[in-house]
């Protein structure tokens, strides 16, 4: 249950429920104001007790509009007790042309303490014909465990560079998409399941002829403690599938249930 | 100017002939040549100058610069900057590789030059190739510029002769690649001098789905 909260706007946690019984807490983030411009700045500190299991999302997909020149940033800090798990698990973010947003998340854990977390980013909003051309998109992870670090993902983009383009890049995919376990040591079993979860033609081993090729690419692997899954592509309905059958895949190996959907998801 | 002892000391250290096994990896490259991403000379080079200007390897010269900082005075920051670059791989190949040229290279100090025990020991296991770099070089007064450049000299070069026999390119294309990244390298040094920690990004999407998948890979030649 959530034992104190405190939000101010255009930030809302709306009423908690329990839809896999009170043990798992499901909680709903809003945003009010419809979209993030240059200058706001966003934080969320969330604290869980021990043993505490929660999943958090948010009621819709976040919008970062074009900014004049200032700054977006959104600054989360988790803290999970011991024995707690976080599943941390937003809709996706479009990020306008122009835009330029910086997020920044940081993850403690105590001893036996997991978090599951996922990003999915549209840059522009391609189903106009808009492209990334200006602005900038930064996202920084971090997640620590008694005073060291288990896994640092920096990861920025300038809007119109060549970083938008390159195969060492981005490739000209509009949408990005990161899934991470952590907190929990996995099998190498479990990545070659994983992978097989989405069509071989995505991984850029495979040798397929260019017109089965999809033009999405993935991997997945093992981080220190946990794993991780890239996605790069066209579709964030496509990269959130993964995601979701990822999920669906881990959630009884670290939690023991199997999945529950948001209900606000289901639109 | 470089001292000559200091000079021949980076020699050995960036020697392809120095016995950590940079040799067995190609850090994705052979995936991207399986899957024709890379194919020839400017596509190799292509990928390697974007690796230099916003890939990994930027980093990962950063956390050397700030270990040779460290190297003598300050065993805790030292140990910081190992941490925090393993935590930054994110691919099991990745780290493996680094850890495990790091660990031939302190064992290699440790018979080379005792003296150097505590700072390895501080340094804490697995060390990563990079911070065992900068203890060697730090101990031998190379001068951080000139070390930082003689890493992505031997980094450079290890997958320029990976990208020649995978793709396959003729030596002597090999050596002019070579020279043609010469420019970049130095760009990145002289930047990454004047890092402020704030600076600390990447961008990396086609390398890290590269790395993922040489784990894959149905036959290979090298580890990474």
């Amino acid at each position: 249950m959530i034992s104190r909260s405190q939000t101010q706007a255009p930030l809302k946690v709306q009423r908690p429920f329990y839809p896999e019984g009170s043990q798992v807490c499901h909680t709903v983030l809003l945003h009010t104001a419809g979209g993030i411009v240059g200058g706001d700045r966003l934080s969320l500190d969330i604290h869980l007790h021990p043993d505490a299991l929660a999943l958090i999302t948010t009621a819709a997909a976040a919008k970062v509009y074009r900014s004049s020149g200032a700054e977006a940033t959104q600054t989360v800090q988790i803290h999970l007790a011991a024995g707690a798990c976080l599943e941390w698990l937003p809709q996706e973010a479009i990020v306008f042309d122009g835009a330029i947003y910086r997020q920044d998340l940081q993850v403690e854990l105590a001893p036996g303490a997991t978090w599951v977390g996922w990003d999915i980013t549209r840059l522009g909003r391609t189903a106009r014909g808009e492209k990334f051309l200006g602005g900038e998109w930064r996202s920084r992870t971090q997640v620590w465990q008694q005073g060291r670090p288990l896994w640092i993902d920096p990861q920025y983009l300038v809007g119109g560079s060549e970083m938008l383009v390159s195969p060492h890049g981005l490739a000209e995919c509009p949408v990005i998409g990161s899934f991470a376990l952590i907190g929990q040591t996995v099998s190498p079993e479990l990545v070659s399941q994983i992978r097989s979860l989405f069509p071989l033609a995505a991984f850029p081993s495979r040798q397929v002829p260019s017109s089965q090729a999809s033009s999405s690419q993935v991997g997945a692997t093992r981080l220190m403690s946990g794993l991780l899954c890239r996605y790069r592509g066209n579709s964030t309905a496509e990269a959130r599938q993964w995601f979701t059958q990822v999920w669906n895949l881990l959630r009884p190996i670290y939690l023991g249930r199997s999945v529950c959907m948001p209900r606000v998801w289901q639109v | 100017m470089i001292q000559t002892q200091a000079l021949l000391q980076l020699l050995q250290l960036t020697s392809p002939a120095l016995p950590v096994g940079a040799y067995s990896y190609s850090e994705g490259l052979e995936t991207l040549v399986q899957s024709d991403a890379v194919s020839d000379l400017p596509s190799l080079e292509h990928w390697l100058t974007q690796e230099l200007r916003y890939g990994t390897i930027r980093l990962e010269a950063i956390a050397l610069l700030k270990a040779h900082e460290a190297a003598t005075v300050d065993h805790e920051t030292l140990s910081y900057w190992n941490d925090w670059l393993s935590a930054l791989r994110e691919t099991e190949e990745m780290r493996e590789q680094s850890w495990q040229m790091g660990r031939s290279l302190t064992r290699l100090l440790l018979q080379l030059q005792s003296e150097l025990q505590p700072i390895i020991l501080a340094c804490g296991e697995p060390c990563n190739f990079a911070i065992a770099f900068a203890i060697a070089a730090q101990h031998w007064q190379i001068d951080p510029r000139t070390a930082v450049l003689g890493y992505l000299h031997s980094w450079v070069a290890n997958l320029v002769n990976a990208g020649v026999r995978l793709i396959p390119l003729g030596q002597t294309q090999g050596q002019h690649l070579l020279l043609n990244l010469y420019p970049q390298v130095e760009k990145t040094v002289d930047a990454i001098l004047q890092q402020t920690e704030d600076e600390l990004w990447n961008c990396n999407w086609g390398f890290a789905i590269a790395s993922m998948n040489h784990e894959i890979l149905y036959s290979r030649l090298f580890r990474s």
